[in-house]
């Protein structure tokens, strides 16, 4: 199944630096996003759009992820030639994920 | 009596609506306004418009702003803004004549000058991490460097009487955390209410971005009406907080919107870094207490960053985007055919292009092709080129519309060429910031 079905994301930019947040509908699927939804899974949706590193954070308050991705943009808003300078659109890119976890999410 | 602030959010970029926000305003829900004028290229353009024009260089809107809240101003209502971006003296002058033009009198107007940083940048050959540089080394090319302002300078005018403040590139939050720090009566280095206070300013500071703008996505995310948003406000007491929007307009404040902005444009969410806190989001809670009305809490802080951070603008030349569809059976070969001919003919030129890209919307143009792009119906090839010169980028545009002439069936060439200003930014000592405060009285 796609990341979509359960949960949802927000991308923001700061210079050359993106973020995308994901977040689940409902709580009870938190422990399998925290499991599946990993750097790796991450780094490869991506692949060439992110030059730099992905960190991954957690906010166990509200049950999110965030993955901050360097060297991301083409050079940040105000430098960069893509058709999204901002990345706004990245965040329905990363919901795109296949995770394996059909018999477990709660729908 | 305990304390308490009603604030809300009514702007969250330069161009951002102000009818909404004047809704919000004159509901007599809030006692405070805070307005976000600057995105991060927002204030190199100023810049820009100012080297060509003293009196110019700050927000565009503030005879509308003037003629909207007038009458939010007269009941006593205080607003805060970034509005002066590279130039809060002219930003100042036009705040007077809209209170005279609008007929309000007895106002007194904060103005903060000072961000304005560029010798410091250059005197001290400030590091530019994400270009690789230090200043000196393009110097030629460095427009414009404006630190970020904290809220120390807002509640100094707040106690001076001030209804009006503004000035150049203030943090986002601290927009909001000056209010909530006078009104509160926080101390600026208690970090935990800093903390708290930062958190309240992250949820109003994108404007509709906390209400349901850049939100739905049908058929997961789905809010009833998203054609009249409403901005966000905040009550805030030592008991709670809560965000919660005017009664009548659409989208919704409630868990799902609070948490895409609770975590928008953040990185390490135990370490937010704004002028005024390290602030810590990751403990943060988020709970319904009624129709588009939440509860938040769970905040805390640590000290302030030493350094503050600045935005360097950089003449980067010129940027030229050219557009041109194919439809039909075999769209996708001669889009791609046209670039590889636009290519060829642009290899006169290539010593002053300093970077180009062909993208094919509908394709790749947005994930590099990370998507499978299918079979379309039709698709839009985008030349976008950074030049060292005019000249260059012409040629850029002159091949893109000779594209009439390139693979068969092509339409709707379109063209933008403009000044590239290009931002990136550095790290300075708070010291070296040197903020001026004045108040004039209307």
């Amino acid at each position: 199944m796609k990341l979509r079905e359960f949960a949802y994301s927000r991308s923001g930019d700061k210079g050359d630096i993106v973020n995308l947040c994901v977040f689940v509908y409902d709580d009870a699927n938190w422990e399998v996003l925290r499991r599946e939804l990993t750097v790796e899974k991450v780094r490869d949706k991506f692949g060439s759009l992110v030059k730099g590193e992905i960190t991954r954070y957690e906010l166990p308050g509200t049950k999110g992820l965030n993955f901050v991705m360097t060297e991301a943009l083409g050079g940040g808003v105000s430098m960069s030639l893509r058709t999204d300078p901002h990345g706004k659109s990245y965040q329905s890119l990363i919901l795109e994920i296949d995770i394996d976890a059909d018999e477990e999410i709660k729908r | 009596m305990s304390r308490s602030i009603s604030i809300g959010s009514g702007s969250a970029y330069s161009t951002d609506r102000l009818d909404w926000a004047q809704e919000l305003a004159d509901s007599g829900l809030v006692d405070y306004m805070g307005f976000d004028c600057l995105a991060e290229r927002t204030m190199a353009l100023a810049q820009v418009r100012r080297l060509d024009d003293e009196t110019a260089g700050h927000d565009q809107r503030i005879p509308e702003l003037m003629r909207r809240f007038a009458g939010f101003l007269r009941r006593g209502g205080k607003m805060v803004g970034n509005f002066g971006a590279a130039n809060p003296a002219a930003a100042a002058d036009d705040v007077l004549r809209g209170l005279k033009l609008n007929g309000v009198t007895g106002v007194r107007v904060g103005v903060i000058h000072g961000d304005d940083v560029l010798d410091h940048v250059l005197d001290q050959d400030l590091e530019l991490p994400e270009m690789g540089v230090t200043a000196q080394a393009i110097a030629a090319q460095v427009v414009s460097a404006n630190a970020y302002i904290g809220a120390d300078p807002i509640v100094e005018l707040l106690e001076e009487g001030a209804q009006f403040i503004l000035g150049g590139r203030i943090a986002d939050p601290s927009l909001y955390v000056g209010p909530i720090a006078y009104e509160m009566g926080w101390a600026l280095d208690d970090w935990e209410k800093m903390g708290t206070a930062t958190l309240v300013a992250h949820l109003l500071e994108c404007g509709t971005h906390a209400t349901g703008g850049n939100y739905v996505d049908p058929p997961y995310r789905v809010l009833d009406d998203i054609v009249h948003l409403g901005f966000p406000l905040a009550h805030v007491s030592e008991d709670e907080l809560v965000i919660t929007k005017l009664e009548g307009t659409g989208g919704a404040v409630d868990i799902g919107t609070m948490k895409t902005q609770l975590a928008y444009e953040i990185h390490d969410p135990a370490a937010y870094l704004t002028p005024d806190s390290t602030a810590d989001f990751s403990q943060v809670w988020v709970e319904e207490v009624g129709p588009n009305r939440v509860r938040v809490g769970g905040a805390s802080g640590r000290p302030r960053p030493d350094s503050l951070k600045v935005l360097v603008g950089v003449d980067q030349g010129w940027k030229v985007v050219t557009e041109i569809s194919y439809g039909g059976a075999g769209c996708v070969e001669r889009a791609q055919l046209a670039a590889e001919v636009v290519a060829k003919r642009l290899e006169p030129y290539q010593s002053g292009i300093d970077e180009i890209r062909y993208d094919l919307h509908g394709m790749s143009a947005l994930f590099d092709g990370q998507l499978p792009g299918g079979d379309p119906a039709e698709v839009r090839l985008r030349i976008a080129a950074r030049c060292d010169d005019r000249e260059t980028a012409d040629a850029v545009a002159f091949e893109g519309q000779f594209l009439w002439m390139g693979p068969a069936g092509g339409g709707g060439v379109a063209t933008q060429m403009a000044p590239a200003i290009g931002v990136t930014p550095a790290l300075l000592p708070r010291e070296d910031m040197k903020l001026i405060t004045e108040v004039i009285e209307a």
